[in-house]
């Protein structure tokens, strides 16, 4: 089965789209490497801080028209947009696996999830609609509008460089906001493919800006005035700065932090269909995601079945085939860059320091056909982990599995719970009550029952609690309507 | 070579219904009097590949175990598409090819259950269809035209 071609040629070079205009930014410039074959496939700008400016103008410029244009006529335009994604699917899909190193199958998941946000957002003119009662005294009538803000900045994450800006611009756009994005500069080039598509539906000028860079141009954007508001996804320590620095400005803010997510197995569930949602959850986009698995708790004092889950775990995990993302028979790609598989390894290393036990050894994996392992890990599983070590603490993010035992459910829960994090979580079982006590008592914002990833669809929000998640609104959904969105209550009378 | 990926065996669907159209195609060529029942063939596998195709792009999502869900062997699969100068021979190898696809798709559907419903659904339709197919492709054999 041949190797998919690839999108990029060459060296793409990253511009802004300010205004309605594709500007090439004045600002130092760095490579964007695709991490499977080592090549350099873009260059990508550090935007100034005029352009900063120049595209918060523009937006700030566009915005009254744009907010005055009929919902329907707004979401023509991402009726539009959602087709062009349709006829570029492949090429999209294609570009983020050359970009971030994940397998197509993963980057086609993305896309199909980034297409999805835009679908729900064209439910706009019955979303963003208001309420209204008659007579609330006599001959008074009362009725709350939903009005849009402004301009609000989307700061995207490297790990799902396509999809996660549409977790929030669609709606933010259909809402009549106008929107600078920033993707990140580590695999900013489906972004710019995006942006060329939202020139090709016909926005106007200015709704719709791109700005490439760092933690400079959001800092620029935290500090302008001309900016309503910011969603982000990255880490804890600047979801928490970022957030502060929205509440001390008085702008709104969604900000998603990292992650610990425990995958808790009771000795009642479906060992065969179990095993692959848990390859899934802790080794799919190579364990870089909020969502993925980072500790299996496996429940019970059984030792055997505890030796014969495990044992299947490590035979399913040794399977899977590591190498390029557009080879379709690989299911795991590299990590996005060699600081990160660096960061991985201490990790690894720190865990076997702390007395866990290696049962499958990632560190030097087969790479299919050969390409260079500068960014290559296999599979890892570390089992006799315990809560206190940092492997089983702290967010690893690439494809390292811990295993843990609990006595019970309830000190199943209780080792999530003591988690700093709360942004997903799952059991397996089959014991409805099981199902519904973790449900219940877990403190994690995306909840699983036999489901590995915990992805919510794009008209429910993105859950997370704790250190995960820094707002009050999430993504998706209607709840990105309430927060692209003031609300304003008329009360009026007529003598 | 082992399938474990969606993308691998919607690729694998693809190149099967590819070759058998073909197959059917040079068939229709050889055997004016069936022409249209094999064309009709041909037009039908694209047809499945098309929507077997569709089904997976609409539902596949980051969420669901694509990647991680299948474990099949190529080799089980790979077939002979040259077509035999008899015609009776040569549809002993349609029945043969179709054995083949109809064996893939089932084996597909099974191990796609923990994907989203489509999938598996419009896996194991394509092979309850082929089952016709196979029984009319029978029946010409035996009439021996």
């Amino acid at each position: 089965m041949a190797v998919l071609e690839e999108p990029i040629k060459g060296v793409q070079v990253v511009k802004n789209y300010i205004d309605g205009e594709w500007v090439e930014s004045r600002g130092e410039v760095r490579d964007v490497l695709n991490p499977a074959t080592g090549q350099v496939i873009g260059k990508v700008p550090l935007s100034t801080a005029d352009e900063v400016e120049a595209a918060v103008k523009a937006a700030n410029a566009a915005f009254p028209e744009w907010r005055s244009t009929p919902p329907m006529a707004r979401v023509r335009y991402l009726f539009r947009l959602k087709e062009l994604l349709e006829e570029n699917f492949e090429e999209i899909s294609r570009i983020q696996t050359q970009e971030h190193g994940k397998v197509i199958d993963e980057s086609r998941g993305e896309t199909r999830r980034g297409i999805e946000n835009i679908e729900v957002a064209c439910g706009i003119p019955s979303l963003m609609m208001g309420y209204n009662l008659e007579d609330v005294a006599a001959g008074i009538d009362e009725y709350a509008i939903s009005q849009p803000m402004g301009v609000f900045a989307i700061i995207g994450p490297y790990n799902f460089p396509f999809m996660v800006p549409l977790w929030s611009a669609p709606y933010a756009v259909a809402t009549g906001n106008c929107v600078i994005v920033k993707p990140s500069d580590e695999d900013p080039i489906s972004q710019m493919k995006l942006a060329e598509l939202v020139e090709e539906a016909g926005f106007p000028p200015g709704v719709w800006n791109v700005v490439n860079g760092r933690e400079e141009v959001v800092s620029g954007l935290l500090e302008n005035p001309g900016v309503a508001g910011m969603t982000f996804v990255g880490s804890t320590k600047i979801a928490r700065h970022i957030y502060e620095r929205c509440g001390k400005a008085g702008k709104r803010c969604l900000a998603n932090g990292e992650a610990k997510n425990f995958m808790v197995i009771m000795p009642d569930c479906n060992v065969d269909n179990t095993i692959p949602a848990l390859m899934s959850s802790f080794f799919g986009n190579t364990g870089q995601r909020c969502l993925a698995g980072a500790n299996l708790v496996i429940v019970g004092e059984d030792d055997k079945f505890y030796n014969d889950f495990v044992a299947k775990v490590v035979v399913a995990a040794a399977r899977i085939v590591v190498g390029y993302g557009l080879d379709q028979e690989v299911q795991m790609g590299p990590l996005k860059g060699q600081a990160k598989k660096e960061r991985v390894l201490g990790y690894i290393e720190s865990g076997l320091k702390a007395g866990a036990r290696l049962l499958l050894d990632g560190r030097r994996p087969v790479v299919k056909d050969g390409y260079p392992d500068t960014c290559f890990l296999g599979p890892t599983v570390l089992s006799d982990v315990t809560p206190g070590m940092r492997i089983a603490r702290e967010e690893i993010f690439g494809p390292v599995m811990s295993i843990l035992r609990a006595q019970d459910l309830d000190e199943a829960i209780a080792l999530s719970n003591a988690s700093p994090f709360g942004n997903s979580a799952a059991i397996f079982t089959s014991s409805g009550r099981s199902a519904r006590e973790f449900q219940y008592r877990i403190t994690s914002g995306n909840v699983g029952i036999n489901v590995g990833v915990v992805a919510p669809m794009a008209f429910f929000p993105f859950g997370g609690m704790k250190d995960s998640f820094f707002g009050i609104l999430h993504a998706q959904g209607r709840d990105m309507v309430r927060f692209f969105t003031d609300t304003k209550v008329v009360i009026q009378r007529w003598f | 070579m082992r399938l474990n990926t969606c993308s691998a065996i919607i690729a694998l669907a693809r190149e099967m219904e590819e070759g058998a159209a073909v197959f059917y195609e040079n068939l229709a060529k050889t055997s004016p009097a069936d022409a249209g029942y094999f064309l009709g063939l041909a037009r039908e596998n694209r047809k499945t590949a098309t929507n077997i195709e569709r089904s997976y792009y609409g539902v596949i999502t980051d969420a669901i175990e694509g990647s991680f869900t299948f474990d099949m062997a190529a080799d089980e699969y790979l077939m002979d598409f040259a077509l035999p100068a008899d015609y009776r021979a040569a549809l002993a190898r349609a029945g043969e090819m179709e054995d083949k696809i109809i064996k893939f798709y089932r084996d597909a559907a099974r191990q796609s259950q923990s994907l989203l419903a489509d999938i598996p659904r419009v896996l194991s339709l394509a092979a309850r269809k082929r089952e016709t197919r196979k029984a009319r492709l029978a029946a010409l054999g035996d009439e021996g035209r």
